[in-house]
């Protein structure tokens, strides 16, 4: 396998790891999540945060998801 | 309030999940959409209204911001006019909610819920169609990749106000803000009356201000960004919002976006158009289905009953989903096609070899001349099925005297996953080797032979592509298989050759091989078989072989006018090296053509072909394909060039007999033997 491909399935499957861990510690830990966004106020920093943290971990993997199966966005030379 | 959330099951997961992809690759592809669909879809699940909006919007945002930036990395985002008219557009979403909060309170849920479709139904009926009309314009336009800027736009970036301009890369322009705080704000407003602010941020951003449609579709994701991290913390800090929810949505929607937005890259802007002009006809008329009932609730229409309004309501519903679901299909097309056609272009580029050396300038001639035999170009696949075909364009070079041009087509591969890339380098490793073998087996035989690659969806188009560009006087194949129903439907790789070249084709079935036994030629009196019968004078002038004339009349009655026609040929071949016999039947004529082979042990058949191809070709049949496809020896297809069709063949059959079929003597046809 060519070095470049083999990072490449290398940080799709960190980032697929890291987003899987995100998701398990939502499920695992959704009682006081959702208590603590029920509450209003400041704590809308716990909804927000954890879209934030989603969209960044869960971003990356998907990008390089497709990548990895060849879906890459149309590069021309100008 | 009380906030309740919902128990998820597994199911709910799936459908959330399935829901986000879509509505995140319409929304990456065109700047907004799925919004409409995700809070309906789930309310049906038992979430509460405001409850359902928070979770759309809060997954609206990260979903936004990953687009942005992929899109930004494509050079597609204007960020500055994103950032200016997000903000006016949160402001937009404010106006817009108390306005909303206004109208429920003065005419309660109903009245609401008019006004909303009401909105909903003029603005998408007035932007969709102009959106859709600008897009078919541009279609037709003969050069799709040129936006033409409106009237408005140039007249709104001529305007200077002191003190309000400012310079905006996607337009090259300075235009000034109060253009675009309107234009926000109205985005904004819409995104809180109708969930979808980008149908109306995005036409205004193209017609209004001048921005290009891709470029104005990737703005658009600056523009929900601000707007739902505004609403997201604003139904956060009143907590409202289920975060596992928005999750859910967004764990499918960030697949859906980065496919969208790669998508982009392959397309003409014209088709952001379309994908955005159709979704909103088909969302405008599932709003317009719910009017009557809103009507009704009010009391200004008589009233519907139960039924009605839940069938309209199911009607409605299932309207927005087909809407979101013909957009996603319309992207994941318009993404298929321009991989395919990209991955085929790059393929291209890598052949190891461009084309064949050109032939000479005496011989490099549109049409050449019936019967000559200069350029062979052999067509290889590396199967069994080719292999005779490779020993018999071997020995027909060395008995010609002709070129010899080995040629393989690597089909382009789908997309190129992990495993699509070794495989279609170890497959082109593979065809190159088997080129090298073809060209050992000619050296051995005495003979130069080029090779070539090429790649191609289609290999039929390549092969004849290859035989124009390289100006080959026959094409040499091999033959799958015996022919079947499904094969004369949709084709086979040499029957589309035969049916669309102007070169000769000679199809080689599995382990035949001619030796000079006999040749059998089917005449019909057309130019096609004149064109054959001079090629066969060609053949046997340099491979002497007995020649057997087969005419074929429909019934007895045809026979004289068969035979007529047999006798003319011979007369014309008095040339040939060894006896010229003739055949004439009444019957169906591939049949009698065969029989006549098989019965006479001939090697190889030589006949016209009338190049039928499509509906003509399944409707009337050809005897050719017939022949070919029951034949048990090599079958030569000859292909009349423009001199031939237009009745002055370059070579007269006989010397000293120049004829035209002007002077040919007028005998009436018999059943087509072509």
């Amino acid at each position: 396998m060519p070095v470049e491909r083999r990072r490449a399935l290398t940080r799709t499957l960190l980032y697929g790891a890291a987003s899987a861990a995100l998701y398990l510690l939502l499920y695992l830990f959704r009682d006081p999540v959702l208590k603590a966004s029920r509450q209003g106020g400041w704590y809308f920093l716990v909804p927000i945060g954890v879209a934030f943290a989603f969209s960044l971990v869960h971003g990356h993997f998907t990008g390089h998801f497709w990548e990895l199966f060849g879906i890459r966005a149309k590069t021309t030379k100008k | 309030m009380e906030i309740g959330f919902i128990e998820l099951t597994l199911v709910n997961v799936i459908f959330l999940f399935l829901v986000g992809f879509v509505g995140g690759l319409v929304s990456g592809f065109i700047g907004s959409g799925g919004a409409f669909v995700l809070t309906p879809a789930m309310m049906s699940m038992g979430v509460m209204a405001v409850m359902a909006v928070a979770a759309n919007m809060c997954h609206k945002f990260p979903k936004a911001l990953v687009g942005a930036i992929k899109r930004h990395r494509f050079g597609q985002v204007d960020l500055k006019l994103g950032i200016v008219m997000g903000i006016s557009a949160e402001a937009g979403v404010l106006y817009g909610a108390g306005l909303q909060q206004s109208i429920r309170e003065t005419f309660g849920a109903a009245g609401s819920n008019l006004y909303v479709s009401t909105v909903f139904v003029v603005v998408l009926a007035i932007v969709g169609t102009y959106v859709l009309r600008d897009a078919w314009r541009m279609y037709r336009s003969g050069d799709p990749d040129r936006e033409k800027i409106t009237r408005l736009a140039r007249w709104v970036q001529s305007v200077h106000i002191p003190g309000t301009m400012m310079y905006f890369k996607s337009i090259d322009a300075r235009i000034s803000v109060l253009f675009t705080l309107p234009l926000g704000f109205a985005t904004g407003m819409l995104a809180a009356t109708i969930a979808v602010g980008g149908f109306i941020g995005v036409p205004a951003m193209m017609y209004v201000l001048g921005v290009p449609g891709l470029m104005a579709s990737a703005t658009e994701l600056v523009i929900a960004f601000i707007m739902g991290m505004g609403g997201s913390i604003k139904f956060a800090w009143s907590g409202l919002v289920d975060i596992r929810l928005a999750m859910i949505l967004l764990a499918g929607s960030l697949f859906g976006i980065q496919l969208g937005a790669i998508g982009t890259t392959y397309v003409k802007p014209y088709m952001v158009k379309i994908v955005m002009g159709v979704i909103m006809i088909l969302a405008l008329a599932s709003r317009a289905l719910m009017i009557p009932v809103y009507l009704s609730d009010l009391g200004r229409i008589d009233p519907l009953r139960d039924t009605t309004a839940r069938m309209l309501g199911d009607i409605s519903f299932a309207m927005l989903i087909l809407a979101l679901t013909v957009g996603a299909g319309i992207v994941f097309a318009a993404l298929i096609r321009g991989i395919r056609a990209h991955h085929a272009k790059l393929a291209a580029i890598d052949a190891p070899v461009g084309t064949f050396t050109p032939p000479a300038p005496a011989e490099a001639v549109a049409f050449p001349p019936a019967g000559r035999l200069k350029r062979i170009l052999l067509v290889t696949d590396g199967s069994e099925y080719s292999e005779s075909a490779v020993g018999q364009a071997i020995d027909m070079a060395r008995r010609c005297d002709a070129g010899l041009f080995a040629f393989t087509v690597l089909p382009t591969p789908f997309y190129a996953s992990p495993f699509g890339d070794p495989l279609h380098k170890e497959e082109k490793r593979q065809a190159v080797e088997r080129l090298m073998k073809v060209r050992a087996r000619a050296h051995a035989a005495g003979l130069e032979c080029e090779i070539l690659l090429g790649h191609g969806e289609d290999p039929w188009l390549e092969i004849i592509e290859q035989a124009e560009q390289s100006a080959m006087d026959l094409i040499v194949m091999g033959r799958r298989d015996q022919d079947d129903v499904l094969r004369s439907l949709l084709g086979s790789t040499t029957g589309k050759v035969i049916g669309r070249t102007r070169s000769d084709v000679l199809v080689v079935p599995r382990g035949t091989h001619c030796a000079g036994k006999r040749l059998v030629l089917p005449v019909d009196g057309s130019r096609h078989s004149d064109a054959a019968a001079l090629t066969a004078l060609t053949l046997v002038q340099r491979c002497p072989m007995p020649i057997t004339i087969v005419s074929v009349a429909g019934d007895n009655a045809g026979l004289p006018e068969a035979r007529a026609i047999a006798e003319r040929i011979r007369m014309r071949m008095h040339e040939a090296p060894l006896p010229v016999e003739i055949v004439v039947r009444s019957g169906i004529p591939d049949r009698v053509i065969i029989d006549c082979a098989r019965n006479r042990q001939a090697d190889l058949i030589v006949m016209g072909s009338h190049g039928r191809t499509g509906m003509d070709r399944l409707l009337m049949g050809s005897v050719t394909e017939k022949v070919i496809g029951q034949s048990q020896w090599p079958v030569l297809v000859v292909k009349p060039g423009q001199h031939a069709l237009s009745g002055k063949v370059s070579a007269p059959l006989s010397a000293g007999q120049p004829r035209s079929d002007a002077a040919r003597p007028q005998i009436p046809r018999t059943q087509g033997a072509q």
